[in-house]
Order: C-alpha cells, then sequence, then structure tokens
C-alpha cells in the first residue's frame, strides 16, 4: 500500500515537472527529496542570521545538544555571526516549539535548526510559512511526506553503526558476559541505537548477553531525569551487566553516577563524554559512540553561508566520519581497537550490515 | 466525626493487629515470589532501588503532612521541591554538600514561607496559592539556572553536575550477611534479608536522615505541646485561638516547615537519586507525595509505608525485561486485596469487601490471561497503583477537621 501511494506520488510529481517545463531538473544530488520532488536552493533574505532550539535537556547536557552547541560554535569563529539559543522545557508542548520557531524567524534569523527529532512536527508546519527561511531538524524526519518542504532539512545519522562499533567494545570489555544498555525514550530513533550495539555485542562475543531499560516509553522526559537514568543503570547492574551503554541525553549522567558507585563501566553517547565527565568518572567512561552533531551542524549553517542551504535528508554515516567511537582517556587495549578499526572498514565497504531495528 | 477514645488494651490489641497484618503480607509477598520464581522482586538492588525512589515522595508527603496538620493544604510542594533542586545544586557548588542540603531547605522554606503569606495573611484559596507556587517555582528555577550555571565548569543554562554530594555508608559484616541470605532464595528469610541488605548497602546519609524525620515529624507533633498546639490550628482554629494559640503563627510556622521538607526532597533528587541538577527534574514527585500523605492518612508512619509502595512501583518500573515482574505483581495484588476484602466483610462492610473482592477477581483474570505486562503498562505501574490504592481505602481516611479552610482572626469571637 506504501509502495502504491509512493508510486502516484512519484507519478503527481513527474506531471508537475514536466508541466513546468523540468525546470529544477538539474539540481544536485544532495536537493534531491525523498519522493522524487526536487528543490531548489532556499533564496535567503540578506545575510545568514542563526538561531539553535535545543531539545529537552538543553545546553548543559554533555551529551546531545552541546555536540550541536560545539557546530554552533565552530561556525560562528569561521564565519562570525552572533547568533541565538532557545531552551526547551521538558514537557513544553507542540505549540511551544513551533512558537519558539516563530519567534526566531520573525526575529529575522533566517537559518534555524531545531536539536533533536522533537521539532519534526513543528518544522513542517512553520516552514511553509517562511520560505525563504532554511530550517534544519536534526534527526528529523518528515512527517509529510507527500508534501515536501523544499526548505528544511533532515539531518540523520547512521547510529547503529556507532554503535555497532562501542557494541564490539563492550563485548570484548566484559566479564560477566553481561552488557546492559540504557535508552531514554522507546521510540524508533533510540531503538536504532540499541539495534546497533546489540549487533556489536554479538558479533564479537556471541556468549555475552545484553539487557535493556527504557527510562521512558513515550515522554521525552526520559532524556532529562538523570535519577531515571541512575536507577535504570542500577537495575542492570543488579542484572550482572558490567558494561553500560547509554542513549538517554542528560539522563546519562546518573548513569556515569551508578558505574562509578559500583566501580563498572559506562559507554557515552554524542559527545565524547570522557571529556566532559566528573574527575570521579572520567576512570569508568570506556569510550563513547560520537555521532557528530557538531559537523552536521556545522555544514547545515557553512552551507548557508556559501548560499547553498542544505534540503531534504542527508545521512551522517561512518563513511563521512558522522558517526565515529572515541578512545579518550585510552582504555582500550591496542588490539581491541584494531578489532574495532577493522569492524569499522568491513561496515564503510559494505561487507557489513548493521540492522537498525532490534 | 466523633471519635471515641482508646483503653490501652484496645491500642495493644490494634497494635497486635498491625504486625499480624505486616507478618501476613510478609508471607504473601514471600509465596508469591517464590511461586511466581521473580526472584528480583525482593533482591537488595530492587529494594535499594525503591528506597532512593521512594525517599523524595516521602520527604514531599511529610512536608504536606506539616502544613495540612496546620489546616494548609500545600499543593505547591511539586514547585518547592523543584527551589530545593536549585538550592542543592548551587550550594553544594560553593560550599560542599551540607551547604547544599541546607540551602535546598531554605529554597523550599522560602517557597512554603511564599505560600504562607498567600494564604494565612492574604487569605488566597490554598489551591490557587498553590498552583502558582508551582509555576512561580518552574520559571525561578529555570531563571535561576540560566543565570547562574550557565559559565560554571560541568553547567549550562539548563544543567549542572559535578558538585558534592553527601556521603554513602555501608555497613559492613551485616551488609554482606545480608546479601549472602538473600541469595539463597530461602522462603521469608531472604526477602526480609534482601530488605535488610538493601537499608545496608551504600546507604545514604541523606537517607538516614529522611528516615529520622518520620520519627521525629511523629515526635514533634504527637508528643509535644507545640505539636499539640499546631494540630490544634488544622482541627479547630478558632477553638485554638480561644485557649491563647496565636494561630497565624503555628500555620506559617508549619508551612515553613512543610516548604523545607519539600525542599530537602529537591535535594535528595539532586544529590541521592542522582548527582546532577536538570531543570524540572521532579516529574510530579511533589503531587505523588500528595498522595502518599492522603493515602497515608495523615500520619507518619502511614507516609513513609505508602511512599515505599510508591518508590517500589516506581523503580521496578525502571528494571529490565520487567513484563515478568509486574505480572507476578498483579498476582501478589491480587491475593493481597482478596484478602482485605475478607477482612472487610468480617467487619460486616460488605459493599465494600464485594467491591475490592470484584478488582481481585480482575486482576487474577488479568494475570491468568497473559504472560507477562507489556512495556507500556509497566511505566504506568506507579500510578495505576495511586489510583487504586486511593480508590479502595478512600473512605477510610480522615484528614484535619478544619484542612483548607479560610481562618481569620477573631471569627472565634
Amino acid at each position: 500500500m506504501r509502495h502504491l501511494t509512493k508510486a502516484a506520488v512519484l507519478v503527481g510529481a513527474a506531471a508537475v515537472v514536466l508541466s513546468a517545463c523540468g525546470t529544477a531538473a538539474d539540481n544536485d544530488d544532495s536537493d534531491d527529496n525523498a519522493d522524487g520532488q526536487q528543490c531548489e536552493a532556499v533564496e535567503l533574505e540578506g545575510d545568514p542570521q542563526v538561531a539553535l532550539a535545543y531539545d529537552v535537556g538543553g545546553r548543559g547536557d554533555q551529551s546531545f545538544n552541546d555536540a550541536a552547541y560545539a557546530g554552533l560554535e565552530r561556525a560562528q569563529t569561521e564565519f562570525g555571526f552572533e547568533g541565538t539559543e532557545g531552551e526547551a522545557a521538558s514537557d513544553e508542548s507542540e505549540e511551544v516549539r513551533e512558537q519558539r520557531l516563530r519567534g526566531f524567524a520573525d526575529d529575522g534569523y533566517n537559518v534555524i535548526v531545531g536539536v533533536g527529532f522533537a521539532y519534526s512536527e513543528s518544522v513542517d508546519k512553520v516552514a511553509p510559512d517562511y520560505p525563504n527561511v532554511s530550517f534544519a531538524v536534526i534527526d528529523g524526519f518528515d512527517p509529510t511526506e507527500d508534501d515536501v518542504n523544499c526548505n528544511v532539512a533532515y539531518l540523520t545519522y547512521a547510529e547503529n553503526e556507532g554503535s555497532f562499533l562501542v557494541g564490539v567494545a563492550a563485548a570484548e570489555t566484559t566479564e560477566s558476559n553481561t552488557v546492559g544498555f540504557v535508552g531514554g525514550v522507546n521510540n524508533p530513533l533510540i531503538q536504532k541505537f540499541e539495534a546497533g550495539f546489540k549487533a556489536g555485542v554479538e558479533e564479537a562475543n556471541p556468549d555475552a548477553e545484553v539487557v535493556t531499560t527504557y527510562i521512558e516509553e513515550s515522554d521525552p522526559r526520559g532524556f532529562g531525569d538523570p535519577a531515571g537514568g541512575q536507577a535504570a543503570a542500577e537495575g542492570l547492574i543488579n542484572d550482572g551487566a558490567d558494561v553500560i551503554f547509554h542513549a538517554a541525553g542528560a539522563s546519562g549522567i546518573g548513569v556515569f553516577d551508578a558505574v562509578t558507585s559500583a566501580d563498572l563501566w559506562a559507554i557515552g553517547v554524542d559527545s565524547d563524554q570522557y571529556l566532559t565527565a566528573s574527575p570521579e568518572q572520567q576512570p569508568h567512561i570506556l569510550t563513547s559512540m560520537l555521532k557528530r552533531v557538531d559537523v552536521s551542524t556545522y555544514d547545515f549553517i557553512a552551507a548557508a553561508f556559501d548560499g547553498e542551504p542544505l534540503s531534504g535528508y542527508t545521512e551522517f554515516t561512518l563513511a563521512d566520519e558522522g558517526v565515529d567511537y572515541s578512545t579518550s582517556g585510552d582504555f582500550l587495549p591496542a588490539d581491541l581497537v584494531t578489532e574495532i578499526d577493522d569492524y569499522k572498514q568491513q561496515i564503510i565497504d559494505g561487507d557489513l550490515e548493521v540492522p537498525a531495528e532490534p | 466525626m466523633t471519635r471515641t477514645i482508646a483503653s490501652p488494651a484496645a491500642v495493644r490489641q490494634v497494635r497486635y493487629l498491625t504486625w499480624i497484618v505486616v507478618l501476613a503480607v510478609l508471607i504473601t509477598v514471600s509465596l508469591v515470589r517464590v511461586l511466581t520464581d521473580q526472584n528480583r522482586m525482593t533482591t537488595p538492588g530492587t529494594l535499594r532501588l525503591a528506597l532512593i525512589a521512594a525517599c523524595p515522595i516521602l520527604l514531599a508527603g511529610l512536608g504536606g503532612l506539616w502544613a495540612e496538620r496546620a489546616g494548609i493544604v500545600n499543593i505547591g510542594l511539586e514547585g518547592q521541591m523543584l527551589l530545593g533542586t536549585w538550592g542543592a545544586a548551587f550550594f553544594a557548588y560553593h560550599f560542599g554538600a551540607w551547604a547544599g542540603v541546607a540551602g535546598a531547605i531554605a529554597m523550599g522554606a522560602l517557597g512554603g514561607l511564599l505560600h504562607g503569606l498567600a494564604t494565612v495573611t492574604f487569605g488566597v484559596d490554598h489551591i490557587i496559592s498553590g498552583v502558582a507556587i508551582n509555576i512561580i517555582g518552574l520559571g525561578a528555577v529555570g531563571y535561576l539556572a540560566q543565570t547562574f550555571f550557565d559559565g560554571y565548569e560541568g553547567g549550562g543554562p539548563r544543567n549542572l553536575s559535578g558538585y558534592a554530594v553527601p556521603r554513602e555508608v555501608t555497613i559492613p559484616g551485616i551488609s554482606s550477611a545480608a546479601r549472602w541470605v538473600s541469595e539463597q532464595r530461602w522462603f521469608l528469610i531472604s526477602d526480609v534479608a534482601g530488605a535488610i541488605a538493601g537499608v545496608t548497602t551504600r546507604l545514604s546519609l541523606l537517607t538516614i536522615l529522611a528516615l529520622l524525620l518520620v520519627a521525629f515529624t511523629a515526635w514533634v507533633l504527637w508528643r509535644t505541646p507545640f505539636g499539640l498546639r499546631l494540630r490544634s490550628c488544622g482541627e479547630s482554629p478558632q477553638a485554638a485561638e480561644t485557649l491563647g494559640v496565636n494561630v497565624y503563627l503555628y500555620k506559617y510556622i508549619a508551612v515553613v516547615i512543610s516548604g523545607g521538607f519539600a525542599g530537602l526532597g529537591g535535594a535528595y533528587l539532586a544529590m541521592v537519586a542522582s548527582s546532577s541538577f536538570t531543570t524540572g527534574q521532579t516529574n510530579g514527585r511533589g503531587y505523588i507525595g500528595l498522595a502518599s500523605m492522603i493515602f497515608g492518612n495523615w500520619n507518619p508512619t502511614g507516609v513513609l509505608a505508602s511512599s515505599l509502595m510508591f518508590g517500589y512501583a516506581d523503580g521496578i518500573s525502571l528494571l529490565s525485561n520487567n513484563g515478568p515482574l509486574v505480572h507476578a505483581i498483579l498476582l501478589l495484588l491480587a491475593v493481597l486485596l482478596l484478602g482485605y476484602a475478607a477482612l472487610k466483610f468480617r467487619r460486616g462492610e460488605r459493599m465494600t469487601a464485594y467491591v475490592v473482592a470484584g478488582i481481585a477477581v480482575a486482576l487474577f483474570a488479568w494475570y491468568l490471561a497473559v504472560d507477562s505486562v507489556p512495556s507500556d503498562f509497566t511505566g504506568m505501574t506507579p500510578y495505576i497503583l495511586t489510583l487504586f490504592v486511593l480508590a479502595v481505602a478512600a473512605q477510610r481516611l480522615r484528614m484535619p477537621a478544619a484542612d483548607g479552610k479560610p481562618y481569620r482572626k477573631g471569627q472565634a469571637g
């Protein structure tokens, strides 16, 4: 059924393109949208003015949002602009997000980044009203695929690939043959981390078992609940887990607390969390699954300054260093690093498929 | 609302009955654990999680108790807790762990003072003032965090971590012995040992303080002249006034202490349940605290028992693969409710007995129908349990007679 609709849209889109005498036909590849509709680059009015709208957890979460901020900072030093930021509350409604985005656009900001999938819906609603503003949603998806907004870029990642690598690290490090995973919210995005992690563990150590907890089933506050993170991690430790990977944003600090008290290992996420952890926690952060939100944020802003704002889906993978793993702290022995790099090459070469669903 | 004065013999009998009920519940728990082979039900780890989840609820509940015993409904607990989380982070960051605890209490007490000002001095409706305090608390904490924590190391406009927290202690010998016993999975003995190991392993000093405050509250409110006067303001402020009690003053003291307790609950969240501050991290625990106070029948031990129950539900909702465990708890609830129904039936309260028995049978049917409770439900466990228990226990509850009623000086004349 879905394929049928897609086909219908394709035919429809083709008809539109034909009737418009193919004006947009010779655009760049990256401007292709999923349904074959093609977009022209957004014309920004005046100089790019950048605004960043954070997700639950916000700047200072030492993880996802901080990575976006790092990208903004890098662009700021390079292009020399002021920029502005907006913080999200943990239980805010769709309208509040929309208002935040409209506020930015009305204030003259024309390059707007929504950090986190939660902005997908609100950007989709706001974008048509501001055709000369370039929007991006990190981790985003287009909720209305039949009606593509050409001024929206969806920056996504192959989280499963990066998680696979830290899964290998966990599988080779565990002594109890039990490793844990703490997810912030049980949604398809976070399941992608779990799927990759499990695949990596299984590949490197078939005897090891993965135990999993999600802090919340659907409530986004699962990313801003360090107490929940700590309790979830303690539960996994009780199950025998001695290496715990988290994909839970600011709640992950609680996971670090739990492994630090129990003298075990944790694996960070998004940013290189060894660098931002407290001195007590640092000896317990084995590695981090890097999701280079900073790279994509920077790329998106840079593209706007180059006069060719991004549009449609762009996936950042292992191959283009959009995801990776960190070795800060030097806890991974050299032969393990070699093993992980070997898997990494296999994934880049396409010899190894990493599942995206558990 | 007449209450008969119990004779010492009757009091002894009630105490004796209470112990029998506690023992019966313990045996039931242990039986269900053995029957369903869900040993995680009473492992030290699970019970430790439950205790940590229970303490913020307990402190909020005790806070609510102090205010309501003086006749002030404090819906603002959530906002005062939030102020407490910020106070704990800010003062601990600059001056050390115990300064953080004191700062949290002070911030919460400030919220309590505001509530007192509105309700006692200006006679604002308690619910309206409380809701306002929650909104103010949320906004103030957001603003304060943004203003202060942004430039700190380990901080951001909404977060702070890396400050000192109170120490954890493990009681050597007892902790490991109890842990060993609990691993033997013996009937009853292992369950009790699990609880002992849970409270003797890596116990935060703040947890000890929270438990001591239960006894402290009970002693002050029921064993001192000060407590008697305070409670009289909640039962009949006019009568208290005629006896020369400064009702306004007592209400102020009560609501400030109430806020302080809530603030301490916030400190617990930001220092023990986790070691970091993030805005809005109370996540409705203030309201659950209020529910635990109601279910605890405005009584410190009752608050303790009900917050432990909520904490347990909260704790198991975060265990991995907890479907089968929650499933086993359905059976436990069914059996316990059936026992409760039998008790009611014997006392002649037939209607209640039938309703409760009906619920028990429904739970039992649910237990038989499925193998595992879906994860969407396990997250809701604390809330379902709250609703459920309140529905069953509502008739037995008695709040202070003048709770939430406006009082103006001179009414007694």
